[in-house]
C-alpha cells in the first residue's frame, strides 16, 4: 500500500564471537554439534500444534469434517486465538467454535468465556455445547442465571449483554474468549451493539457470520477491525485503496483477500465433501370430524375471547391454540390443570364447556391417519422405522397407546428420561424397529440416521424447532432419501402455518444455518415468530383478514429470505471474485 | 535460505530427549510412559542430575518425576543446555551417504534421466549459519523465524540445495558425517557471516515488508484516532467556549441593569468566566494549532513506538565440507539419448545454470527442459 511509511525498521546484527569462544569440553563432538543444531531448530519451533482435545469427543454426539478441524485448527494457532469464521451457511461454524472452546478448555486457557447470540439462538447455543462437546454454559434464560458477575460460562443474548441493567458489569470482567454469532450485527459503529463488543475486554475472540458485508465494504472494515484494530488502517484509507468511488467495484482484490486471510476463514459448501441425500416432503391435510370442528371453533373463541381482555395470558392461551390442534388429551390436561389451580378463574363455565366437547371427541382424526403412514412404512422400510414427533407428553401418550393396541412395536422418547435410558431406548428402537413417539426433548447430538421417515404429528411454531427435527435424521451419514410427512387439520392454524408460512419460505427444505440467518433477521425487529403468529390469529376480524394476515407475514418471510440469499450471494462475490465486475488492479 | 525450524511434538521431544541422554552417557530404564535415568557421576550438567525420572506427557500426580513434553520446563532446560554445547562444528558430506540430486528442470521434464554418474575432482567447503530472526513491533505482530543460509567459503556464494541436505542430515542426527568442532573451523568467518548476513536479509525482506506495512497500518490507525480525538475535544472546548462567552455577554447585561448587590455578584462571576474564557481560549489555539501542523509530537510517538526492530543472530555455524567434481546425466526422449556434464558438488547439486538452445532462457523449476531435438530446448520452444 502506497505512503505507508510512518515507522521506521531498524535492523540489528548481533555478533557470533560468543559462539566463537564456545568449545566443547567434556563430549564427542561429532555428536554434540549436531545435537546443538537440532536443539536449537526445537527451541524456535512451535510447540505441538494439533487439537489435542480430539480424541475426547464421543464419536455419536457429534462428526466432525474436515474443513470444521482445519477451520479451529487455523483459528487457535494461525490467527493466534482471533478469527472470522465465515462459513458459508449450513456448514456448522457452532461446531468449529465448539471444538475451540474445547481445545480451550482442555488447555485450561478458558477461565471465563462469553457467547453472544441473538435471543432465539441461545439456548440452541447452549445445547450444542453440551450434548456435542460436553461443555455446560449457563443461558441468561436459564433459572440459574443470576448475573454475569456470578457464572464464568456464559451464553447470553447480546441484547441482554447491552441492557442498562447488565452493561457495566459485562464491560468490568476481562473475559478469557468471547464468541460473538451473527456478527454481522455489530456492522454499524454507531450502534450499542458495536459500541458493547469494542469496550469488551478479552484476550480470544471468535466472530461468526455467513454475510460479513450487508451493504457495503465497511461492514466488513467494522467487524474486522473489532477483532484485529489495525489490519485495515484508517477507514479512510481503507476506502480510498480498496473501493471505487461508486462503490460498485472492488479494488486491488487480492491484497483484500490476503489480508483477509490473516484473520477470516471461509469455507465454501462446493469445496467440502458434504453431499445430502433427497428431502421428500408429504403434507397431508385431513378434513376434521365435525365434533374436532366444533371443538376447535370453541378453543378458538375462547383464546380470542381471553386475549383480548387480558394479555397477561398468553403463554397458556397460545398453549391452548397449540394443543386443540395437537390432540384433545394434551388440550384436556391443560385445561383440567387450570381449573383446579385458579378457583377464581374468569370463563371458568367456556372452560367446563370445552371439557364437555373434548368427550364428545370420539374419533381422533390424525390418529386414525398416522396409521396409513406407519403401515405404510411397516410394509416398505427396513423394521419400519418411523420417527413421530410431537410437542406434548398428553399426545405421545395417546398416540403410543393407539399404535401398541394395532400391534405396533412403539418407543417412547421424553425429556424426563435420564441420558443413560435415552441412550437405551434409542439403541432399542434401531435394534427393533417400530414406531418412535418422541417428543423435542429428542437431543441435536442423538444419532439417528438409522431412520428415514418422520412424522410431523403436531407442527411448532417455531420454524427452527421444525428443522431442528428433521436434522435428526436428514445430516450427514444419512445414506437414504428421507420423507418428512406433515399432519394438519383443515381450516386450522396448523394448515395456515404450513400452507402461508412454511412453504412459502420452503422451509422444509432449508437447512437450519439457512434458517437462522433468515430468522435473525426477522428478530431484528423485535418480535419473535411464535408471537407473530399468535397475534395475527387472534386480532383478526374476519377469515378473510387472516389470511391476508398470514399473507403479510408470508411476503416479510419471502423478503427476507430473499434477502439473506442475494447477501450470500453478494459475499460469495466480494470473497470468492466474482459478480463485481472486473477487479481495477 | 531454508526454514530451519521444526515443529516440536511429543515424539520428537522425546526422541531428542533419548538421543541427548545417551550421547552424555546416560542410561534410560522406560517402564511406560516413566523413564528412570541413571547419570554418569563425572557429568558436568545442571539437569542431568541423580535419581532423574522423567514422565512422558503433562499430568502426573508424583511430584518427584521431571514432565516431559513440549511445553515443560524440563524439555526447555534441556534444550538450552544442549543448543550451547557446541553451537560450532565441522560436517562432511560424504558422496555415498547422499543422493544424486538431480536439479527441477529435469525433474520436472518428459525428458527422462537414465544415468547420473558424479566424478569428485577436490574438496571444497561451505559455511552453513543458522539464524534466529526476530520481528518486534508494539502491536500484535510478532514474527520469530529460524533460517538456515548456507555460503561456500572461496566464492561466497549461496548454496540453497545445501542447507536442506544440512539440515536434513542434522534431523537424522547423522553422527558419522561428522567429525570435529569449532577448534578446527578454518574459514574466514567474519566475512562469510557478513556474506550469509546480507543473503539473509535479501531473503527475508518481503516478511520484513509485509510486518512493516501491517505497523504502519496500526499506527496511521492510531495517529487518526488520536486526531479524532483531539478533533472532538475540540468541537466540545468550542461548545463550552460559546456557552462561557453567552454567560459572560448575559452577565454584562446583567452588570448594567441590576442593583447594587447582583451587580457585584455579576462583576464577580464575570471575572472568574472571564478567566474560564481565556483558559479555554488558550487550549483551543494550542490544539488547533496542533491540529494543523497534524499533531507532530504524538505522530513521532506513535512512529517510534510502532518501529519494527529486526535482530539478527547467529545461532550455529558450521563449516561444511563436500566434494566438487561434475556429473554426467544421460537423458533419454522417445526420439534420442544425449549425455550432458555438468558442476556439481555432494549435497549441493547442480552448481551451473543452463539455458536453452534455442531461446537462450535459463532452464528451472518454471521452465523444464522440453526436448533433445536440436540441442537442449525449453518447453516452450519444444512446441
Amino acid at each position: 500500500m502506497d505512503g505507508y511509511d510512518l515507522v521506521d525498521v531498524e535492523v540489528t546484527h548481533e555478533s557470533a564471537d560468543d559462539l566463537l569462544d564456545t568449545s566443547s569440553s567434556d563430549g564427542n563432538d561429532a555428536v554434540d554439534h549436531p545435537q546443538s543444531v537440532q536443539a536449537a531448530r526445537l527451541q524456535a519451533g512451535q510447540p505441538d500444534s494439533e487439537l489435542r482435545s480430539l480424541k475426547q469427543l464421543d464419536d455419536n454426539s457429534v462428526k466432525l469434517l474436515e474443513h470444521q478441524v482445519d477451520a479451529a485448527y487455523r483459528a487457535l494457532f494461525e490467527m493466534d486465538g482471533k478469527a472470522l469464521l465465515a462459513d458459508e451457511v449450513g456448514l456448522g461454524k457452532t461446531i468449529e467454535v465448539g471444538m475451540i472452546l474445547k481445545e480451550m478448555h482442555f488447555r485450561e486457557t478458558d477461565d471465563s468465556v462469553l457467547i453472544l447470540t441473538p435471543a432465539q439462538l441461545a439456548k440452541q447455543w447452549q445445547s450444542e455445547l453440551r450434548e456435542k462437546f460436553g461443555l455446560n454454559f449457563v443461558c441468561n434464560y436459564d433459572d440459574e442465571f443470576t448475573g454475569f458477575e456470578d457464572h464464568d460460562y456464559i451464553i447470553a443474548s447480546i441484547d441482554t449483554a447491552k441492557s442498562d441493567r447488565h452493561r457495566s458489569i459485562v464491560l468490568k470482567r476481562e473475559w478469557d474468549v468471547l464468541v460473538l454469532d451473527e456478527a454481522h450485527y455489530v456492522k454499524n459503529e454507531e450502534t450499542d451493539r458495536y459500541d458493547l463488543i469494542d469496550r469488551l475486554s478479552y484476550n480470544y475472540a471468535f466472530f461468526l457470520t455467513a454475510t460479513p458485508i450487508q451493504n457495503e465494504l465497511t461492514d466488513l472494515y467494522n467487524i474486522v477491525s473489532l477483532l484485529r484494530p489495525g489490519l485495515f488502517g484508517t477507514r479512510e484509507v481503507f476506502h480510498h485503496y480498496f473501493v471505487n468511488n461508486n462503490q460498485e467495484t472492488l479494488v486491488n482484490r487480492d491484497e483484500l483477500q490476503d489480508r483477509l486471510h490473516k484473520v477470516m476463514i471461509r469455507n465454501r459448501r462446493a469445496d467440502t465433501d458434504i453431499d445430502f441425500t433427497d428431502r421428500n416432503i408429504d403434507t397431508r391435510k385431513f378434513e376434521p370430524s365435525p365434533e374436532e370442528r366444533e371443538l376447535y371453533q370453541a378453543v378458538s373463541d375462547y383464546v380470542k375471547g381471553a386475549y383480548s381482555e387480558s394479555q397477561g395470558q398468553k403463554l397458556v392461551l397460545m398453549l391452548l391454540q397449540k394443543e386443540v390442534v395437537s390432540s384433545p388429551a394434551a388440550l384436556e390436561e391443560t385445561i383440567e390443570k387450570r381449573l383446579s389451580e385458579q378457583s377464581e378463574l374468569t370463563h371458568a363455565d367456556e372452560l367446563e364447556s370445552i371439557l364437555d366437547l373434548i368427550q364428545g371427541v370420539e374419533t381422533i382424526t390424525k390418529q386414525e391417519r398416522l396409521l396409513d403412514i406407519v403401515e405404510e412404512a411397516r410394509e416398505n422400510v427396513e423394521k419400519g422405522r418411523v420417527i413421530v414427533f410431537t410437542q406434548f407428553r398428553a399426545t405421545q401418550r395417546q398416540v403410543l397407546d393407539r399404535l401398541a393396541t394395532e400391534g405396533y412395536t412403539v418407543h417412547s422418547f421424553h425429556g424426563g428420561h435420564s441420558s443413560q435410558e435415552k441412550e437405551q431406548i434409542v439403541e432399542d428402537f434401531e435394534e427393533a424397529g417400530g414406531v418412535l413417539v418422541s417428543t423435542d426433548a429428542m437431543s441435536e447430538g442423538r444419532n439417528l440416521q438409522f431412520c428415514n421417515i418422520l412424522v410431523n404429528y403436531d407442527l411448532p411454531w417455531n420454524p427452527m424447532r421444525v428443522e431442528q427435527r428433521i436434522g435428526r435424521v436428514h445430516r450427514i451419514g444419512q445414506k437414504r432419501s428421507v420423507y418428512i410427512f406433515n399432519m394438519a387439520l383443515k381450516d386450522t392454524v396448523e394448515e395456515y402455518v404450513l400452507d402461508r408460512l412454511y412453504h412459502k419460505i420452503d422451509l422444509f427444505q432449508q437447512s437450519v444455518g439457512e434458517l437462522s440467518s433468515i430468522l435473525s433477521r426477522l428478530e431484528e425487529s423485535g418480535t419473535s415468530f411464535e408471537d407473530q403468529i399468535f397475534e395475527r390469529l387472534v386480532t383478526a376480524d374476519s377469515e378473510v383478514d387472516l389470511e391476508n394476515d398470514f399473507d403479510n407475514m408470508a411476503v416479510d418471510l419471502q423478503e427476507q429470505r430473499e434477502l439473506a440469499d442475494k447477501l450470500e450471494e453478494f459475499n460469495n462475490g466480494v470473497f470468492d471474485g466474482f459478480d463485481l465486475g472486473a477487479s481495477d488492479d | 535460505m531454508t526454514d530451519a525450524a521444526v515443529p516440536v511434538t511429543e515424539s520428537a521431544v522425546e526422541h531428542f530427549t533419548e538421543r541427548y541422554l545417551r550421547s552424555r552417557g546416560c542410561d534410560i530404564e522406560k517402564r511406560g510412559d516413566h523413564w528412570t535415568i541413571t547419570v554418569p557421576k563425572e557429568i558436568n550438567s545442571e539437569i542431568l542430575t541423580e535419581g532423574l525420572t522423567l514422565y512422558c506427557g503433562n499430568d502426573s500426580a508424583d511430584d518427584d518425576v521431571e514432565l516431559l513434553h513440549p511445553d515443560s520446563s524440563f524439555f526447555q532446560r534441556l534444550l538450552t543446555e544442549a543448543s550451547q554445547r557446541s553451537p560450532t562444528g565441522r560436517i562432511s558430506i560424504e558422496t555415498a551417504d547422499t543422493e544424486t540430486q538431480i536439479p527441477g528442470w529435469l525433474q520436472n521434464s518428459d525428458v527422462e534421466v537414465k544415468d547420473a554418474k558424479f566424478t569428485p575432482f577436490y574438496d571444497r567447503t561451505a559455511l552453513v549459519v543458522v539464524f534466529d530472526v526476530s520481528i518486534e513491533t508494539v502491536s500484535d505482530y510478532q514474527t520469530e523465524l529460524l533460517r538456515a543460509v548456507a555460503v561456500d567459503t572461496r566464492s561466497e556464494e549461496p548454496l540453497p540445495t545445501l542447507e536442506e541436505t544440512f539440515l536434513q542430515m542434522i534431523s537424522q542426527g547423522d553422527e558419522t558425517s561428522t567429525t570435529a568442532h569449532s577448534d578446527t573451523l578454518t574459514a574466514d568467518v567474519q566475512s562469510l557471516l557478513d556474506s550469509a548476513r546480507q543473503q539473509l536479509i535479501e531473503r527475508i525482506q518481503g516478511t520484513i515488508d509485509e510486518v512493516h506495512q501491517e505497523a504502519s497500518r496500526a499506527a496511521d490507525a492510531e495517529v487518526e484516532e488520536f486526531r479524532q480525538l483531539q478533533q472532538q475535544r475540540i468541537e466540545e472546548l468550542e461548545q463550552k467556549h460559546s456557552q462561557i462567552s453567552a454567560k459572560i455577554h448575559d452577565l454584562s447585561e446583567q452588570i448594567n441593569g441590576g442593583d447594587e448587590e447582583e451587580r457585584i455578584e455579576a462583576l464577580k462571576e464575570r471575572k472568574e468566566l472571564k478567566e474560564e474564557y481565556e483558559d479555554i481560549d488558550a487550549q483551543l489555539t494550542d490544539l488547533r494549532q496542533r491540529r494543523d501542523r497534524g499533531f507532530p509530537e504524538r505522530q513521532e510517538e506513535i512512529r517510534s513506538r510502532h518501529a519494527l526492530d529486526v535482530r539478527v543472530r547467529p545461532v550455529t555455524l558450521t563449516e561444511v565440507e563436500y566434494e566438487q567434481g561434475e556429473i554426467e546425466f544421460e537423458l533419454a526422449s522417445e526420439k534420442e539419448v544425449r549425455k550432458l556434464t555438468l558442476g556439481y558438488g555432494s549435497g549441493v547439486g547442480v552448481t551451473e545454470t543452463v539455458d536453452c538452445d534455442s531461446c537462450g532462457e535459463s532452464f528451472g523449476g518454471e521452465n523444464p527442459l522440453g526436448s533433445l531435438s536440436g540441442g537442449l530446448r525449453c518447453e516452450s520452444c519444444s512446441v
